[in-house]
């Protein structure tokens, strides 16, 4: 008797994932951080958004360096992820800083809506 | 189409449906904590996908950092915040059509851009590197991509005394 579990064929060709379905995850994922920096009003959220962006450009990065296999002198490279540990550490700072910002405007400005803060003089 | 090949691609569908909805309510979420913490199931969202694409390195570190320690830093900010307003830190939204329209805009280009391109698909594009992954990545950070990772933990130093400097509590005198 065969017990192995036979899923359900039901997908259509187009639907099996590959590189392509990542991409327009990330497009995605890009296009509402966008929305995010350009709608929000408080400075914080106005981050958050920047974080989704990062996210979408590193998925891009992974899933190029896993599909593609890259390679040089016959051994694999990992350059897509290396560069995607590098975006990490970037957000890290970013964040650390950015919240620094808001921070010291709460204190010199009372607000932390960018749109009020346009004064070049403390 | 193998069986484990139809799973690997029902868990596609549901991590990128839990990272969407997820994004929604950074986007969407009246305050900013609610946001901060919509945006920490994103994050965990994109290190399933990693776990997915075979980063096993990228996996384990989008956890202990993204989720782990930048999502923690945003939500310590956030809460000192309502600590220097005494309530919620409300976020409200503004320019929703201009936004919505840039939005748009940016997804259809690049969805036209990568629809017209045909990209090479490696034919081992499924190869699992396992272990072997890690080890890559370590040897790669410390012969060929050495400058670049040096160079990174100068900046992280730098952005970290620069963050203190900022953020302090300046004397009366000073």
């Amino acid at each position: 008797m065969n017990l192995s579990f036979t899923p359900p064929q039901l997908f259509l060709p187009g639907l099996h994932v590959g590189l392509e379905h990542y991409l327009i995850l990330a497009a995605l994922l890009f296009a509402m951080g966008l929305f995010a920096v350009m709608t929000r009003r408080h400075a914080v959220a106005v981050l958050l958004g920047l974080e989704l962006m990062l996210n979408a450009a590193n998925i891009n990065l992974v899933a190029f360096n896993h599909f593609q296999q890259p390679q040089l002198g016959g051994a694999p490279l990992v350059s897509g992820q290396v560069f995607a540990l590098m975006v990490i550490a970037l957000a890290a700072c970013e964040a650390a800083v950015g919240l620094a910002l808001i921070l010291s405007l709460y204190r010199n400005v009372g607000s932390a809506t960018p749109d009020e803060v346009d004064q070049m003089k403390g | 189409m193998t069986d484990a090949q139809v799973f690997a691609d029902l868990g596609f569908y549901l991590v990128a449906a839990v990272i969407l909805l997820s994004a929604l309510g950074v986007l969407f979420a009246r305050r900013v904590l609610h946001a901060a913490l919509a945006l920490l199931v994103c994050l965990l969202g994109v290190a399933a996908l990693y776990a997915l694409l075979a980063a096993h390195f990228l996996f384990a570190v989008q956890i202990l950092i993204y989720a782990g320690a930048i999502t923690i830093l945003l939500l310590f900010g956030v809460m000192l915040l309502q600590r220097l307003l005494g309530g919620g830190v409300l976020a409200g939204s503004h320019n929703l059509l201009s936004g919505l329209v840039a939005a748009a805009a940016m997804f259809f280009v690049l969805l036209g851009a990568l629809l017209t391109t045909s990209f090479t698909v490696s034919p081992e594009a499924t190869a699992d590197l396992g272990a072997g992954n890690v080890a890559l990545i370590g040897r790669a950070l410390l012969s060929r991509d050495l400058l670049a990772f040096e160079a990174i933990s100068l900046v992280i130093l730098a952005a970290l005394i620069g963050a203190v400097v900022i953020a302090r509590k300046r004397a009366p005198g000073e």
